[in-house]
């Protein structure tokens, strides 16, 4: 089996000697879908943080697809971001950008024509069910529709590894299970699924490997 | 290509949402440029003027309205005798009436005055230039001022001389002026691109999180400050334009005639390019250094 992310005695420590993450060393292999869950201030949000490169680690190994993280310069950082998809709590969509503009813009900065851009935008659209708000604004939409849009821009580059921090905390039980269904369509496309969430119910519903973190630690692999 | 497109649809665009801001730093650089533009003008134009009058007759001597023939005769002799004298030019009495009369036609009634000609007669000599002139020329201007005959000697290089200094001087205070007034361009349009970047720290960051290459990030803040400084250079070479327009139709003439020089010019071409380079230059640089905090 490939290995997408592994972590060897990752820690990161904030000001003051407080641990995020202590020596956590994990694996995740290509085509899996794992839940990273455990209570708030657990260190969930931290590692996919890391795995971002928002955060550098201060000690330790990580490593994405065989590349070390801690390694890149700011340029390969970037490069290294497009490689990936992330799903962000709070959606991050541009306010000014209608849903088309802020799925496209992606694949915009890839360099795809403009023709492409629309072809391949759209079609990530429709598989959220979205593809009738394509000119509205990010404000117009409910919080789900944002989140699917959110989604979309994440996979519209394709990638091998998707990311999502706490995606449906701002969603009731119902969205966040559709939410999750698409999770579980991008999976069996083969995409690595990389989750945080301490809902532990929809992990249960869900039934997917999870690893829990406690106060930085690994505590529980199921 | 792509991030070029991208950034200069993102400047306009945020130019054009907080065009009260960039109006601020627009008329800064404005201001820097009309200020280099106008002494750039002024320096040009008394090059031309000191090289027009180098040209022509740098040292006059005056003769006394008694003088016989044979006392112009001996000044001539002396002239033909220095080396540093290229050519000389005798100008009779009625000859400087004329040249007057042409030169003023306001006044030419003037020199018809009861008491009659008032224009000495003069002979205007074109030197040459070269090592150790200015002090051969004194020595001959000495010998000619004893002559017999002769009333007065100007030597017009020495004032020349003095107003070439003196445009050395204010080309000096004008690049003094200049530079600080680029300074406070570039920093005003550093604090205006500030200000859009915080306007647009969301969207900066999301533009971070997603990958996009930094040249989209930091491009449109470097391209808004490029077109402050392109916007503001064009503006002032039109406010130097009108000025020159307005100067030359009210004082154009007067000028030509006192100074015995074609029209005032403006700014060449290039130079005009120069002063828009210049201005895209102090306003990129402020541009990149606002853009340089977007990590």
């Amino acid at each position: 089996m490939d290995r997408v992310i592994e972590t060897h005695r990752l820690s990161k420590v904030y000001r003051r000697g407080v641990y995020a993450l202590r020596d956590v060393s994990l694996q995740i292999d290509k085509g899996e879908f794992v839940f990273l869950t455990g209570p708030s201030g657990a260190g969930k949000s931290t590692l996919l943080r890391l795995l971002l490169c928002e955060e550098r680690p201060s000690d330790g190994r990580l490593t994405v697809s065989g590349r070390n993280l801690d390694e890149l310069r700011p340029r390969e950082v970037q490069a290294y971001r497009r490689t990936i998809g992330f799903v962000f709590q709070d959606f991050k969509l541009i306010p000014r950008m209608t849903v088309l503009e802020n799925v496209s813009f992606v694949l915009r900065v890839l360099g795809l024509s403009s023709v492409q851009q629309r072809r391949r935008t759209f079609q990530v659209l429709k598989w959220v069910g979205l593809q009738h708000r394509m000119n509205a604004y990010p404000q117009d939409l409910s919080g789900g529709e944002q989140q699917r849009i959110a989604i979309a821009r994440a996979l519209v580059n394709d990638p091998a590894l998707v990311l999502a921090d706490e995606p449906t905390g701002n969603l009731d039980p119902d969205l966040s299970l559709e939410i999750m269904n698409l999770f579980r369509e991008i999976n069996a496309r083969g995409t690595t699924v990389l989750v945080a969430t301490h809902d532990r119910e929809l992990i249960r519903q869900v039934g997917r490997r999870a690893i829990s973190l406690d106060q930085g630690h690994v505590t529980e692999v199921m | 290509m792509g991030a070029l497109a991208y950034s200069l649809e993102q400047a306009l665009l945020s130019l054009w949402r907080g065009r009260g801001a960039s109006l601020l730093s627009i008329a800064t650089i404005t201001l820097a440029l009309f200020v280099l533009g106008a002494f750039l003008l002024v320096t040009l134009n008394v090059q031309r003027l000191v090289g027009a009058w180098r040209g022509s007759a740098e040292l006059s001597i005056y003769l006394q309205d008694e003088a016989t023939p044979a006392e112009r005769t001996a000044v001539e002799h002396l002239l033909d005798a220095s080396p540093f004298v290229a050519a000389h030019d005798y100008v009779s009495k009625s000859q400087a009436e004329k040249r007057f009369a042409a030169l003023f036609p306001d006044l030419a009634g003037l020199s018809g005055e009861p008491a009659g000609n008032p224009f000495p007669a003069s002979i205007e000599v074109r030197l040459r230039s070269g090592p150790g002139t200015e002090g051969a020329v004194d020595a001959l201007a000495g010998r000619l001022r004893a002559a017999a005959g002769v009333s007065d000697v100007r030597y017009d290089r020495r004032w020349i001389d003095r107003l070439v200094t003196l445009a050395g001087i204010v080309g000096a205070v004008g690049l003094l002026l200049v530079t600080v007034l680029s300074v406070a361009g570039a920093l005003s349009v550093a604090i205006v691109v500030r200000l859009a970047l915080f306007a647009r720290r969301d969207e900066v960051e999301i533009m971070r999180l997603v990958g996009a290459p930094l040249s989209y990030i930091r491009g449109p803040f470097v391209t808004e400050g490029l077109l402050h400084g392109g916007v503001g250079a064009l503006i002032a070479i039109g406010l130097l334009l009108a000025g020159l327009v307005a100067v030359r139709a009210e004082y154009g003439l007067a000028v030509q005639a006192a100074l015995g020089l074609a029209p005032i010019w403006l700014l060449p071409l290039r130079l005009c390019g120069l002063v828009v380079v210049g201005g895209m230059v102090v306003g990129g640089i402020g541009g990149l250094v606002a853009a340089w905090s977007s990590r």
